[in-house]
């Protein structure tokens, strides 16, 4: 049984004593603990020296705490008795919930290390990260049509940045997030901004498109059911792979035009066509990064002026331009950054990150969230993000009937709105090191 | 014993008006609030995209300087600094290689007041510098028009098409 008595002096730790008593008495009491005479401390003192602080105030605080940490000590005892212990774990891995809603898919560029980007999965719903994706070396992202798989389109090298490059699909399964097949290229790839046409599925799921650079430019087909690669596509110098049909493949031009490629199921090339200019290269050239449900595409120019374009006859038809900036701020309030549009098929609700700024400001996140009615050309709502959470690099909206906006911002924040009221719902932080592009189903 | 001074005495008018107008616990609260926000501040996020218009490189040296992200060369550049990364504003560093094809710029250089019409070359074949991240786009244009564009990797047809960092050299001077 341990008996304590509350000391007088100090109690002196065992290993102050010179050993000529045991290291761990069986019955505490003042007269063991008390310092023995001629004893030394480690470094040969005498213990009167080191113990010149025993009086007054301070040793009835030691003495109170002393017995504090013997009540807390048998209070744990105690408690431990009571408690039943904890069942022994086995390690296993968590499987993926059912597909949600409101998962999203957040593209990390990895800027300071792009050998190593990955996708990450998120629930917007319970406001978790679910998992990940790897995509390797300044990749390019797809999505397919019913939501199952992701194609990675990326390099490796065998010796991490060198060695044997190899570009490759990788096909990720979305219900496990395990890579379930792959399919190697020739080395060309575009490697180059992130957007939703760098690679894209046919709407059967039966191709994927990939936008090659190097510096020619030019499409690859992959036949997935075959897993082949289909004969190249030539695109005269107009880039990236926009799927504009079931089996149609567009892209932009540097004189303004959008060229269009139509092939068989072997994926030959039966027909090309060049439409007209559509926008003036020079005076408002359009971003790269557009959106698309469907056959209905749209692009922002740089000083805020939306193009749409319908390719629902197989032949690119252009809608009204018009401008989501007033006549008064124009050239003042610009779209920016690395993913600045969003369109909601349901509400028909156009999302554009805009900010202030002049020429050359067109990367520059937006301070705030402009919402606009498709249909009415109407703005509908204007969303202010607080400055201390970052600027609007990228935006997205789910695509169900109970939308919710998603933000990235470059403070490697993820914002959840409401898209009607720009309300903002959760605020996820650090979610990326370079959260360059959001997508969903 | 030594005379006050007047500092002395201003000081306890000063401590003794505190006192008289606010509690201890007040003081020890905004004390507190003060204290946490100083611990607060290492915290708070750093800037790691890509977005433009925020240099990570010098931001209190100017246009002379081949470090800052405001030099006059760098009026297009999109990438981590060469300057930074054991190179200069217009040479690699060791190890790396040069891009063979780059984009273009023109730049108004401030001690001349000329226009000079320069390169931006990517150095090749190790991963990501990682330092002095520097973003600007004047006249800089969308993928369609590669030779102005900053965002492709112009390590593309290199052997070793890993990006590295940027560089910025002269061609010479633009004609009006």
């Amino acid at each position: 049984m341990l008996t304590v008595a509350c000391p007088k002096s100090i109690p002196t730790p065992s290993y102050f004593v010179a050993k000529t008593k045991p290291d761990y008495p069986v019955a505490l009491s003042y007269d063991t603990l008390k310092p023995s005479l001629g004893a030394t401390d480690l470094y040969g003192r005498p213990l009167q020296q080191s113990l010149s602080w025993r009086s007054g105030d301070r040793m009835r605080i030691v003495q109170s705490l002393f017995a504090a940490t013997v009540m807390w000590v048998l209070a744990a005892s105690v408690s431990a008795e009571i408690k039943p212990p904890l069942a022994a774990e086995q390690v296993s891995v968590n499987p993926l919930p059912p597909r949600g809603p409101h998962w999203v898919y957040i593209f990390d560029e990895a800027l300071n290390n792009e050998i190593d980007s990955r996708v990450i999965l998120f629930d917007a719903d319970s406001y978790r990260t679910l998992g990940q994706i790897d995509s390797g070396y300044w990749a390019n992202i797809a999505l397919s049509p019913d939501g199952k798989t992701t194609a990675v389109v990326t390099t490796y090298w065998s010796r991490g940045s060198r060695g044997l490059r190899t570009d490759l699909i990788e096909l990720t399964d979305n219900t496990t997030l395990s890579v379930r097949d792959e399919i190697v290229l020739q080395p060309k790839r575009l490697q180059g901004p992130i957007t939703a046409f760098n690679a894209g599925f046919s709407p059967d799921q039966a191709l994927i498109y990939v936008a090659n650079l190097t510096p020619a430019s030019s499409i690859t087909p992959v036949d997935l059911r075959q897993k082949i690669v289909l004969p190249e596509i030539d695109t005269d110098g107009c880039v990236l792979a926009i799927v504009t049909g079931p089996r149609q493949v567009s892209s932009l031009c540097e004189s303004g035009r959008l060229l269009s490629v139509n092939l068989d199921d072997a994926g030959h090339e039966t027909a090309r066509v060049l439409s007209e200019p559509f926008f003036d290269i020079d005076k408002d050239p359009i971003f790269v990064q557009g959106a698309q449900h469907g056959a209905q595409l749209w692009f922002v120019s740089f000083l805020g002026d939306l193009y749409g374009v319908n390719l629902t006859t197989g032949k690119a038809a252009f809608d009204t331009v018009w401008s989501l900036v007033s006549a008064g701020l124009r050239g003042q309030w610009r779209p920016g950054g690395t993913q600045m549009i969003a369109v909601q098929p349901h509400t028909q609700r156009l999302y554009v990150a805009m900010h202030k700024g002049g020429e050359g400001s067109h990367k520059i996140g937006g301070s705030e969230v402009w919402a606009f009615d498709l249909q009415t050309h109407r703005r509908v709502g204007r969303f202010s993000i607080p400055a201390k959470l970052g600027a609007v690099g990228a935006l997205q909206v789910s695509t169900d009937a109970d939308p919710r906006l998603y933000v990235a911002t470059d403070r490697s924040n993820f914002l959840v709105l409401d898209p009607v009221s720009g309300r903002i719902l959760h605020v996820e932080p650090k979610i990326a090191q370079s959260p360059w592009y959001l997508f969903n189903p | 014993m030594t005379q006050r001074s007047r500092f002395d005495g201003w000081l306890e008018v000063a401590t003794r008006g505190i006192a008289q107008r606010t509690s201890r616990r007040s003081f020890l609260a905004k004390l507190g609030m003060v204290m946490t926000g100083v611990t607060a501040l290492p915290l708070l996020p750093v800037r790691r995209g890509a977005l433009a218009g925020v240099a990570e490189a010098n931001e209190t040296k100017g246009v002379d300087d081949p470090n800052a992200c405001e030099y006059w060369k760098y009026c297009a550049i999109d990438g981590f600094l060469c300057a930074c990364c054991g190179g200069t504003s217009s040479s690699c560093p060791p190890g790396t290689t040069p891009s063979p094809i780059t984009w273009i710029g023109t730049c108004q250089n401030p001690s001349d007041g000329r226009d000079y019409i320069v390169s931006y070359n990517d150095c090749c074949g190790k991963t990501s510098c990682g330092n002095c991240f520097c973003n600007r786009n004047e006249r800089e244009r969308p993928l369609y028009r590669l030779s102005l564009n900053n965002d492709a990797n112009w390590c593309m047809a290199n052997d070793n098409p890993n990006y590295h960092c940027s560089v910025s050299a002269i061609l010479g001077v633009a004609e009006k």
